[in-house]
């Protein structure tokens, strides 16, 4: 009932105004209405995306959340080996040591530590390795002569490189 | 529109950021390091390496491998410069056939602006690795004293390798972004960067929107590389004198010696003596040999106070100089001071730095990310990100509901970005309660008559049931220009009450602050009356429990039980209403032990006295009144 009157009303109106101004008002508002989905679009992807992020952040944090800790105790392992080489020299040593020393390391292979295979022969990685000096030998130039400090790796990162000597020609070899 | 990133192409460290929600984000690289070595090599087998894996094989293959190559970038071979650079680095460098300088990577000669291009182009694709996008363009910074030629050497190495450069920045004027300040009128800035092979001082002048370098200084051959040698060969003669033993020569004990003394330094920062523990570094005839040496921060300071002084010196002079050589300000003119490069995070450089102002520097942004992240901002400005952030308003102050006891239950914390809407289910605190009254306050204090009243209204026609069994779902919804809508909603009859409030966020900063100051004066007695309303609803809900437990088991119950249990709900009755919230605590605690032998006696009759210990009440899954269930 109420919708006829307001038809009647509503027409003459229409007529009235200004078809130009009418249609620069529909050409803002549209403008407009462009700008504003456009921006709630970008904002809601944005959003999606932070979330995304922030997950894969949070993941990553738990996953190398002990990088630092195990850095520090890495040193504590290698010092741990100069140790038991040093004893090696002046006789037997007792067993236990030893498995304190795979004690230390079984920890931290759960918590994703994995020491990287090095052997002398292998080819220089820079990836994995760091070349500390170069010494004659009779591997080829340029290859791992000896490793002097195991590299690890923790999950996919290497957490520190295996540092090595590279063997290089002997003088007077060619 | 791809991304515009910013960065940071550094002496010794490369760094690069993006802008990622209106804030600069630093981009880790392959590595999965924040900054990146500026070093590029061609390995011995002929393959081109950058960054950290070109610095893993330097000292093997030194004269193929080129590091600080900005010094070089941009120069005439005969700039004194070169020539002084050319004494110690220790690849090949030669003069271009144009007069530049070229330098020899593996059987190649190449431009300084190739071997920049090399490190960038590794930038440009760790930055699209972790975008998962394409990067075309760039913001590139350098030091404020570049002239026109090294800056365009510097854009050319961005174009070799892929990048539009769309400005390149100063690098202390990227600093000053990053802390916002080319907003502020008329201040004059003082960037102290104390890099790790570079001192650069920059003064620089905000007007209208723009920055202007004012004056620079420093010294091209001091930074914290410099540190870590004087306490590296101060470690070597002190260990020296004590086992008579010389560790510079072998190259593990030195690399080993190296890192420890750069752990001192950092640990020294925030430490006031460290331990450099080294066991087994050497050995003689008497067997191995171990390293052990305390290190104070006064100690540290005195082996570098010379180069502290110097950059003191040097600032100072660039402040004061008349120019050309200087700003020509007093000390007093500066307004801001800011710390960039790690190297300013030794408290005795921060202590001389302010000093020479009297004020304190800025230094809340990481130093060796903020001129990386000052190239981000300048970035998101050409790419429009930063002048097209869509302004959200705060909640300003909580906004809550009254529940049982008149205690404020939050339902949406100060400080929440709206638009934004929340809803949580309460239930009725008495039995056979048909309605509830909704009141909604704002502020920080915990009794609801504390806060601010917004609103209340009621919600009836609940039908009579047990307390907490009706579910009255109250929704807040704010939108984006403050008008809050709080509607009531009983689940079991659909009826649904709700109120509009226009303007919740738009109380005037006075309000606010006083608001705020009033909860934070209150605190503590404020908590203590809290904790005394939690109490004596607990205790309501146990004396509920208590009853409706010894109507349920009814004759069941032996006479001593029962006389036990009446004497506890008396006790407890007497307390509840007190202020003494531990009274009221121990009370509901004798009571909720008495209650079990309720359970007890009911099972030992049931089952003729087996199995005594399984006999919970059946109050067990009585739902917790007042506690709202989230949504």
């Amino acid at each position: 009932m109420s919708d006829e009157p307001q038809n009647i009303m509503n027409e003459p109106e229409l007529e009235a105004a200004d078809p130009k101004l009418l249609s620069e008002q529909l050409a803002a508002a549209e403008r407009q209405r462009d700008e504003y989905l456009a921006g709630w679009q970008r904002a809601k992807a944005d959003f999606l995306n932070y979330k995304k992020e922030e997950m894969a952040r949070l993941q990553d944090a738990i996953k190398y959340g002990s990088e630092d800790l195990v850095k520090d105790l890495i040193s504590v392992l290698d010092n741990f080996d100069l140790a038991l080489r040093s004893l090696e020299r002046s006789g037997p040593v007792e067993k236990g040591i030893y498995l304190i020393r795979s004690q230390i390391e079984d920890i931290l292979k759960k918590r994703g530590l994995a020491r990287m295979e090095i052997k002398p022969g292998d080819p220089f990685d820079p990836a994995t390795m760091e070349a500390m000096t170069e010494t004659p030998s009779d591997l080829p130039p340029g290859t791992v002569a000896e490793e002097i400090e195991p590299g690890y790796r923790l999950h996919e990162k290497v957490l520190r490189a295996s540092r090595v000597i590279l063997s290089k020609q002997k003088e007077g070899s060619d | 529109m791809s991304k515009i990133i910013g960065i940071d192409l550094g002496t010794t460290n490369s760094a690069v950021a993006v802008m990622e929600g209106g804030e600069p984000k630093i981009l880790e690289n392959a590595e999965g390091n924040r900054t990146t070595p500026s070093i590029a090599a061609a390995s011995k087998t002929g393959e081109r390496l950058v960054g950290l894996l070109a610095k893993r094989q330097s000292v093997t293959n030194p004269k193929n491998t080129i590091f600080s190559v900005k010094r070089l970038i941009g120069r005439k071979f005969s700039d004194p410069e070169v020539t002084r650079d050319k004494a110690w680095l220790p690849y090949d460098i030669q003069a271009s056939p144009t007069g530049g300088v070229e330098v020899k990577m593996g059987d190649k000669w190449y431009s300084p602006e190739e071997i920049s291009a090399a490190i960038l182009a590794k930038l440009k694709a760790d930055a699209e690795a972790r975008l998962g996008e394409k990067v075309e363009e760039a913001v590139i910074t350098v030091p404020a004293y570049f002239d026109d030629s090294e800056r365009q050497a510097t854009k050319n190495a961005g174009e070799i390798a892929g990048l539009k450069v769309r400005r390149i920045l100063n690098e202390p004027t990227a600093a000053a972004l990053a802390y916002g300040m080319n907003k502020q009128k008329n201040e004059k800035i003082v960037v102290y960067d104390f890099g790790g092979g570079t001192f650069d001082i920059s003064v620089l002048e905000v007007g209208d929107d723009t920055v202007e370098v004012k004056a620079t200084g420093g010294d091209t051959h001091l930074g914290g590389d410099d540190f870590d040698k004087k306490i590296q060969e101060y470690l070597v003669d002190e260990y020296r004198k004590q086992e008579g033993i010389d560790i510079s020569k072998d190259a593990l004990a030195l690399q080993r010696l190296k890192e420890a003394a750069e752990k001192a330094k950092h640990e020294l920062s925030t430490a006031m003596e460290t331990e450099i523990n080294l066991p087994y570094i050497s050995s003689d005839a008497n067997g191995p040999k171990h390293f052990v040496m305390k290190l104070s921060r006064a100690k540290l300071e005195s082996l570098v106070q010379d180069y502290i002084d110097r950059s003191v010196q040097l600032t100072k002079e660039t402040v004061t100089s008349p120019a050309p050589k200087g700003a020509g300000y007093q000390i007093s003119d500066i307004n801001e001071v800011i710390l960039v490069g790690g190297q300013t995070r030794m408290p005795a450089m921060v202590d001389a730095v302010r000093k020479l102002f009297g004020k304190d520097p800025h230094q809340g942004i990481n130093p060796d990310e903020v001129v990386a992240q000052g190239a981000a901002v300048q970035a998101g400005i050409l790419q429009g990100d930063v002048k097209d952030i869509l302004l959200l308003d705060v909640t300003p102050l909580s906004l809550s509901i009254e529940t049982y006891g008149g205690v404020a239950t939050p339902m949406i914390p100060k400080n929440t970005t709206v638009p934004t809407a929340k809803t949580q289910t309460f239930s009725t605190a008495a039995d056979n309660q048909t309605s509830v009254e909704v009141h909604i306050v704002q502020g920080e204090r915990p009794m609801a008559a504390d806060n601010k009243t917004l609103a209340r209204f009621i919600l009836d026609g609940i039908p009579p049931s047990p307390r907490g069994l009706p579910q009255i779902e109250v929704a807040f919804d704010i939108d984006a220009n403050g008008i809050l809508n709080v509607s009531a909603k009983d689940k079991g009859t659909g009826k649904m009450q709700s109120v509009k409030i226009q303007a919740s966020t738009n109380l005037s900063k006075e309000d606010i602050e006083k608001m705020k100051q009033e909860a934070a004066a209150h605190a503590a007695e404020d908590e203590k009356k809290k904790e005394l309303i939690e109490a004596r609803n607990q205790a309501e809900s146990s004396l509920y429990i208590a009853e409706k437990a010894m109507k349920d088991a009814g004759e069941k119950l032996p006479a001593d039980v029962k006389t036990g249990v009446d004497a506890k709900i008396e006790d407890l009755k007497k307390v509840k209403d007190g202020d003494d919230a531990t009274a009221i605590r121990a009370a509901m605690e004798s009571l909720s032990a008495e209650i079990q032998k309720i359970g007890q006696a009911v099972y030992n009759k049931e089952n003729g006295g087996q199995n005594p210990d399984d006999g919970a009440g059946p109050e067990q899954t009585e739902p917790e009144p007042h506690q709202p269930d989230q949504n």
